[in-house]
């Protein structure tokens, strides 16, 4: 195992698992967002309004 | 909120003109390189004259009255945050696309028809890559809704440049002291020009002062900012940010997320100064 942790590159996303079970996703894109939502679909990060009327990206 | 003043708004790509001769010695910041960008001399922002872009993506995290925010991503920075979630991106800004204006407007026409209630321009910080930006806001259409999502660390030209063009000014003022913000900053004129820059703003756009509130930061960095706000922009937006993400390593930084009691002290505080909260 490296000694020093892994620092980040252009191109990498980050996500971070705390121990109270809270996921942590930094900066993240679209595809990191729709994982978000199927990880916890009442997330914040997607509206009710939005929610409710089944958005979809186009 | 504010709306572009559409004569202002013809004038953006005149600006972005002027703006664009001035990187021929740059000193839009403080760092006052006074490197020729053109030439394709690099400064502290690590940018010479192309203007890129990293990511973009429809937002709902943004303060309540952005969202959904539409956030475009500007590589290259004149701050060095040991807590930047995006600093590999400022560290080698040049592995970002340089930015295609028709094409980048086009996407934010996009945005605007998934929902998009702003056009939120952050980094990075836009204002090192504010030539490029200016052609983006004379390519839009004046009544998008534009936030400027900057540190404020930057020269009162850049301030002149984007009078008028934007509806919110959403500043992010990081620390409350000179020391703090060289430790975790890089610069210890951090505080003083971000507030300059701060009051500057308010004669011209909404403005939102967000801080992120630091684990173990309240009274050399909380308490300073709650103060001079209550004195000098008693009546200003507050967004008080609870989503620190510790760095892994970090020489002055904090190394631990900040805890849910934490935030709410920090809001009681700002009450208790008389200052208005949004979320």
């Amino acid at each position: 195992m490296k000694k020093k942790p892994y620092r980040r590159k252009c191109g990498d996303f980050e996500i971070r698992v705390l121990t109270d079970g809270r996921v942590i996703m930094l900066a993240p894109d679209d595809e990191l967002l729709e994982i978000a939502r199927a990880l916890d679909p009442n997330s914040e990060l997607l509206p009710p309004k939005i929610k409710d009327e089944g958005y979809a990206r186009t | 909120m504010n709306v572009m003043n559409p004569a202002v708004h013809s004038q953006a790509g005149s600006r972005a003109e002027i703006a664009g001769k001035s990187l021929k010695c740059c000193r839009l910041c403080p760092r006052n390189c006074g490197v020729d960008r053109l030439a394709g001399e690099i400064g502290y922002c690590r940018l010479d004259a192309g203007v890129r872009c990293f990511r973009e993506v429809l937002h709902w995290g943004e303060e309540k009255m952005l969202n959904p925010s539409h956030q475009i991503y500007f590589a290259g920075c004149n701050l060095r945050c040991e807590f930047c979630t995006v600093a590999e991106w400022n560290e080698q800004p040049e592995a970002a696309k340089v930015m295609d204006v028709e094409q980048l407007a086009a996407v934010i026409a996009r945005r605007k028809k998934e929902g998009a209630r702003t056009v939120n321009l952050l980094g990075g910080e836009p204002a090192v890559s504010v030539h490029g930006i200016l052609k983006l806001l004379a390519r839009l259409d004046a009544t998008t809704k534009v936030v400027w999502n900057s540190n404020m660390y930057y020269d009162t030209i850049v301030d002149e440049l984007m009078a008028g063009l934007i509806d919110i000014c959403l500043a992010d003022l990081k620390c409350g002291n000179a020391d703090c913000a060289n430790r975790l900053l890089g610069s210890a004129d951090y505080v003083e020009v971000a507030k300059r820059n701060i009051l500057r703003a308010v004669r011209h756009c909404d403005v939102i002062v967000r801080y992120l509130v630091l684990p173990g930061h309240t009274d050399c960095c909380l308490r300073p900012i709650l103060n001079w706000l209550s004195a000098e922009l008693p009546n200003v937006k507050l967004s008080l940010r609870g989503n620190y993400v510790p760095p892994v390593q970090a020489a002055a930084a904090p190394l631990r997320y900040l805890q849910s009691d934490e935030l709410k002290r920090a809001e009681h505080l700002a009450v208790g100064k008389g200052l208005t909260l949004v979320q």
